[in-house]
Parts: structure tokens; C-alpha cells; sequence
């Protein structure tokens, strides 16, 4: 299988403190790996060490077999590619579901008013909101406006998508809805690297778990192999107190 | 380069023309003594009336407060400066300033001062009047102090308008810095002066500026 | 009292009154125009210059705002106007007071832009760049019609007070409200044309200030 996003040995670290130390992952076409661990442990750094949104000091990432570029259009035209979803969902509130799913298929990857529109209400129904396009996000619920979100990344037909703790900023009975479209995403063969505190999702949906405890990645396997047969005492610690 | 400096920055004038300046800074000192305390005691004064009023005397308060608003700093001085004289009032061109420019900033003060007492919350005044303090004691002793503080750097950024606001002066006539800096402009025919001055207000007020930022102040005060 | 409201001298100050209007209202919107592009142009040059040799730039636009803040604006109009042409640059008054209110203007704008900009959570830039927009339309699409919603009422009161110090020209002989006043006063010994100019500021900005006071509770940023 070959790997749509691959991180060689990437390190970061934060007014010296390091965040990321030798990270290497591979995201397959159609996989979902998971990334659980305590807060604070570096996985949104990782995922936006992916597309750049921080800069990563040491390693490589690469997408597509290629290292995603340093900056300007090449990097943007990566991140077009790479869709990512936020844990507060970082909707635009001045515009509505629709405008917020075609600003950029219209506005980065130049299609036209119409096809914009068109690939943006694809989108929203695929996350079933298709009724709710003229909806502004302050009149959605956190569920839904999460599942706008992710069609702004999906409008962008995108070959992988970061999830950074998609549901950690829900109220409990909104979860279900948005792990559905996940998983319907995953039946679709959409790549995904996620992160997440829904072992029960990542147990059932993952295809791989990685357990990240301080800036490393101390295990990484199938969700049997990390979930039930544990091997470091810190993922051991990390699954007791669940 | 050097003609430049003997235009603009001679040292010359500047010696020569530094006693007016002075004399002129402290003109401007003394209108800032009258025009801070007083807007901030007339200013306090509308902001309680509007606080205790009831709702008609707070809105027709607050129509009197834009009415005053409504002028130009610089009409209201020259109206009062000159307007006075005809009604037989002639107070010193100090205080005629004093009083225009005073009318003018406690308007801005005292809606400061209203937004701080309005920032505190109802529980506050609850709780005061749960121990049996009187409306004059809770105010005192509760809500002020800590109204105050939230709306410091605003209070500090009309601080500011207000010194600004002192240059008016000049053009009624009172010999304050803007003013003695034109006097030595036409006695020495040479601008230095006038760039001398505007130096003086920058050093007095820049401070005053970065301080304001340090508070957290915005530029956003009222028109 | 009848000396306030002189019929005689009030007609006589009314025709040059009524043109000195035109130069308020010229001189008012001119001003207020050119100091908001300014202040949103050094806003935007502010937040999108990247990288270490222009991050100076930054600095010099910030000192600029305080500069400006400090600076009283009659003494920047009489800077302006009475030792510029020592310097070779003659301004006619119209034009030096131009040039200082929009000079002040555009230091406030420039720092309420700013502030505005700057408010607009970090998320906002992340999610537009994460979908491949770039800097200058994430700026423009996704975070300065946020900022600027936030920006619209302490703007609207600047831009009333940049109206209101069009009074300021006056004293370099723009032949505006207060100077027509002043110069009819002077002749008639009479404080009626005050009067009737100070009315005229009235009728021109007491639904300007309601405005922006009805702007401020609308709104209600703090």
C-alpha cells in the first residue's frame, strides 16, 4: 500500500521545549490511523506539522511521495489537497454553510462561481446538510457545525484529511452524529489521521492506532494489538484511567 | 543637510526662544491643572446623576451630554471666550479657557465613568446592600473603586485628549506653548519654534501614550 | 439678550456662513476618506508583511499610530502651515488641513484596524490557509470582514471627531464655518454670528453623535 502522507523523523520544539521528536508515520490510501494521548501530548502539533500550519524543525513530510513545500502557491496547493478539521470547528461566522464550503474551491483552487457552489453543496450533503446550505453558523448546533466543517475541507476533494479532536468540543449526545460521517467518509476510502479521545470509535474504526505520550510515538499497531496487549507502562497508564 | 538644521533645528533661536517657550509650557501646565481635575470632578458629578436618575432624567442627560458633544472643542471655546464679554462676563483668559474646555472633556469622563460603574455587576450592589450599607456607601465604598479600575485606561486615554485639547488655547489668545512658539516663529522669522514645540508636546505626551498601550487602553474613545 | 440674536447681523453672516458649509462638509469628507484608506492600508501592510527583514516595517507603522496619537492636531495643522514653506513646500490652508486631519485620522484608523485584525482568532487565519488560501485572501475574505464589523463603531466615532476638528482650520484661513463667523463677528462686533455657527455644528453633528452612541450599544465591543 502505498502512502499518501508519510513523516520521516519530524521534530518540533517550542521556545525550547520539545513538542515532537522523531516522528514517523505513514497514512496509506484509504487508511485511518488514530492518534490518542494525554493533553499535551503533541498531536495537534503533529497534524499541523502535516500541512505546515506549523513549521516542523526536523524531518521531512511527504505527500504524495513528494516533501510538501516551504511556502508560497506549492505549499497552498498541498494544503488544498490535505483537508484538515479543527477541534472548535474555526467556521467563518460571517459567512453561511455554503459560502463557507466554496470560498476556497472558488478563491484558492479557482473554480468558477457556479462550480464552486456546485462541489460546496456536494459537500454539505455528503455530511447531511444538504437542507441547511443558507444556515450561518451561529444558528447551527456544534454537531452540525462541525459537519460543515468537514465539508469545507470535503468540497476541496481532498486525498487525506487531518481531524484534530473532531468531537472533544461537543456536547456528548452531538458526538454520534459527526463519528457517523467520519465513518462513512472511511467507506468511501477518504484517507484520515485523526485525533482523538474516542477510544471506542478508534478501536472500531481505525485501522491503525498510534499512541503519542510526550512528543513520541510509543506505539503504533492494529487497535487489538494496542488497545488490549499494551506493551509500554505509559499507554498502559493512559488506558486504565479511561 | 546642515541648511536644513539651521532652518528647522537652529540652535540659536531655540536658545534664544526657549524663555517663552517655558513660559509658554507652563500656561499649558496650568490650563492642564484646571481642565483634568475639573472634568473629572464634573464628569464624575454625570455619570452618579445619570446612574441614580430615573430613566427620563438619564436620557434627557444623555441628550444634554451629545448636545455639548455636538460642538466642536474649538466653538465651544470661542463662544465662551467671546460670547462671555457680552453678558458683561469677563473672567481672565485662563479660566474662560479653563471653563470651556472643562465643559467639553467631563462630557467624555463622565460617560468613561458611567460605563465603569455600569461594568460592575447587580450582585455587587446586592451584596453591599445585604450588609445594610445605604446607596451612598455602596457607591463609595463598593462599586466605584472597582468600576474605576476596569475603565483606567480609558480615564488615561482622555487624559490625553484633554492635555491635546490645551493647544485650543492658542487661538483665543492665551500665551500657552503652541501660542508663545508662534510669537518666537514671527520674532525670529525662522520655524525652529514651532518645531521646538511640537518636540515639547511629543515628549509630554508620548510617555503618556506608551502608557496607555501598556494599560491595554484602545484608541477608541468616543467622538 | 436681542444683541445674541441680531436679525441684521445674522442675514449678514447667513450667506457666507452657508457657503463655508460647503468647505466643512469638502474639507470633512476628504479628510475622513483619506485617513481610513490610510489607516486600512498600514492595517493590512501590518499584518501581512512576513519574515525578519520586514518586520522593521511593523515597527516604523506602530510608531507612526503613537506619533499621532501624541501629536496635538492644531499643532501638527500649524506645523504644517506656518514652517513647511521654509522647507520649500507651500500648502494652501484647505490642503495642510487635509493633510493633518487625515494624518490623525489614519493613525487612530490604523490602530483600530489593527485592533480589530488582531482580534480575530488565530483559528480563523489557520482554517483559510489549511484550505490552501493564501495569505493576502485569507486576509481579505475570512479575517477583514470580521475585524472590520468589530472596527465600525469606534470608527464612525474618530471619523465624527475628524469632522468636528474641521473647526481646527480655521486659524490657517480655510473659509470655513468658524472662520466665516469669525470674520463676520469681527466686522459687527456681534456674538450672533458665533451663534448661528455654533447652531450649524449642532444641526451637522448632535445626529452624527446619536449615531455613534446607538452604534456603540448596538455593537457593544469592550
Amino acid at each position: 500500500m502505498s502512502a499518501v502522507l508519510e513523516l520521516r523523523g519530524v521534530g518540533k520544539t517550542f521556545a525550547g521545549v520539545p513538542a515532537l521528536r522523531d516522528i514517523h508515520l505513514a497514512v496509506g490510501t484509504s487508511e485511518l490511523v488514530a492518534l490518542i494521548g494525554p493533553s499535551g501530548s503533541g498531536k495537534s502539533t503533529l497534524l499541523r506539522c502535516c500541512n505546515r500550519l506549523a513549521e516542523p524543525d526536523a524531518g521531512d513530510v511527504v505527500f504524495e511521495g513528494e516533501p510538501v513545500p516551504a511556502g508560497g502557491a506549492e505549499l497552498a496547493s498541498v494544503r488544498r489537497r490535505m483537508g484538515m478539521v479543527f477541534q472548535a470547528f474555526n467556521l467563518y461566522p460571517h459567512l453561511n454553510a455554503l459560502e463557507n464550503a466554496a470560498l476556497a474551491p472558488r478563491r484558492a483552487a479557482g473554480l468558477s462561481h457556479g462550480e464552486a457552489e456546485t462541489a460546496a453543496r456536494e459537500a454539505l450533503e455528503r455530511v447531511g446538510l444538504g437542507d441547511r446550505t443558507s444556515a450561518m453558523p451561529d444558528g447551527l448546533s456544534g454537531g452540525q457545525q462541525q459537519r460543515v466543517a468537514i465539508a469545507r475541507a470535503l468540497a476541496l476533494r481532498p486525498r487525506i484529511l487531518l481531524l484534530d479532536e473532531p468531537t472533544s468540543a461537543l456536547d456528548p449526545e452531538l458526538v454520534g452524529s459527526v463519528l457517523r460521517v467520519i465513518r462513512s467518509l472511511k467507506e468511501d476510502g477518504v484517507a484520515m489521521l485523526i485525533a482523538t479521545h474516542e477510544i471506542a470509535f478508534a478501536r472500531e474504526a481505525a485501522d491503525r492506532i498510534a499512541f503519542l505520550a510526550d512528543g513520541e510515538i510509543l506505539e503504533c499497531g492494529p487497535p487489538a494489538e494496542i488497545l488490549d496487549r499494551p506493551r509500554t507502562e505509559r499507554l498502559q497508564s493512559f488506558l486504565s484511567r479511561l | 543637510m546642515s541648511e536644513f538644521f539651521q532652518t528647522f533645528l537652529n540652535p540659536g533661536v531655540m536658545a534664544e526662544s526657549s524663555g517663552l517657550l517655558l513660559r509658554g509650557l507652563w500656561v499649558t501646565v496650568q490650563a492642564c491643572l484646571i481642565v483634568i481635575p475639573g472634568g473629572l470632578f464634573f464628569g464624575a458629578g454625570l455619570a452618579l446623576a445619570q446612574t441614580l436618575a430615573p430613566a427620563w432624567g438619564a436620557r434627557s442627560l444623555s441628550w444634554g451630554v451629545d448636545l455639548i458633544r455636538a460642538f466642536p472643542p474649538l466653538v465651544l471655546l470661542v463662544l465662551i471666550v467671546h460670547g462671555l464679554p457680552f453678558l458683561r462676563i469677563e473672567p481672565p483668559p485662563l479660566l474662560g479657557v479653563g471653563i470651556a474646555l472643562t465643559i467639553n472633556t467631563s462630557t467624555y469622563y463622565g460617560e468613561i465613568l458611567r460605563a465603569g460603574i455600569l461594568s460592575i455587576e447587580p450582585t455587587q450592589w446586592e451584596a453591599a446592600r445585604s450588609t445594610g450599607l445605604g446607596t451612598a456607601a455602596t457607591l463609595r465604598h463598593v462599586i466605584l473603586p472597582q468600576g474605576v479600575r476596569n475603565v483606567l485606561p480609558d480615564l488615561a486615554g482622555n487624559t490625553l485628549e484633554a492635555v491635546k485639547l490645551t493647544s485650543l488655547a492658542s487661538v483665543v489668545a492665551l500665551p500657552d506653548l503652541l501660542r508663545m512658539a508662534r510669537v518666537a516663529q514671527g520674532v525670529h522669522f525662522n520655524p525652529s519654534p514651532l518645531i521646538l514645540a511640537a518636540v515639547l508636546y511629543l515628549a509630554l505626551l508620548w510617555p503618556l501614550v506608551r502608557l496607555i498601550r501598556r494599560m491595554g487602553g484602545r484608541a477608541v474613545l468616543p467622538a | 439678550m436681542r444683541i445674541f440674536f441680531d436679525p441684521e447681523v445674522l442675514a449678514a453672516a447667513w450667506p457666507g456662513i452657508r457657503s463655508g458649509i460647503g468647505v466643512t462638509l469638502g474639507l470633512a469628507l476628504t479628510s475622513i476618506a483619506a485617513g481610513v484608506a490610510l489607516g486600512l492600508l498600514l492595517a493590512t501592510v501590518r499584518a501581512l508583511i512576513r519574515g525578519a527583514p520586514l518586520r522593521p516595517v511593523g515597527g516604523l507603522i506602530a510608531a507612526y499610530a503613537d506619533v499621532f496619537r501624541a501629536m496635538p492636531p492644531l499643532v501638527l495643522l500649524v506645523v504644517l502651515y506656518f514652517a513647511a514653506p521654509f522647507a520649500g513646500i507651500e500648502l494652501s490652508g484647505f490642503m495642510a488641513a487635509f493633510v493633518a486631519l487625515g494624518l490623525v485620522l489614519g493613525a487612530s484608523a490604523e490602530e483600530i484596524f489593527w485592533a480589530g485584525i488582531t482580534s480575530v482568532n488565530r483559528g480563523q487565519w489557520e482554517a483559510a490557509l489549511s484550505t490552501g488560501l493564501s495569505r493576502g485572501e485569507a486576509f481579505r475574505r475570512v479575517v477583514l470582514p470580521q475585524a472590520v464589523r468589530l472596527t465600525i463603531p469606534p470608527l464612525t466615532n474618530r471619523a465624527i471627531a475628524t469632522g468636528k476638528n474641521t473647526a481646527l482650520a480655521s486659524v490657517v484661513a480655510v473659509p470655513e464655518v468658524l472662520n466665516q463667523a469669525a470674520s463676520v463677528q469681527a466686522q459687527t462686533a456681534s456674538p450672533a454670528p458665533l451663534l448661528l455657527a455654533a447652531g450649524v455644528y449642532v444641526a451637522l453633528f448632535l445626529p452624527l453623535v446619536r449615531i455613534g452612541r446607538w452604534l456603540e450599544t448596538r455593537f457593544h465591543i469592550r
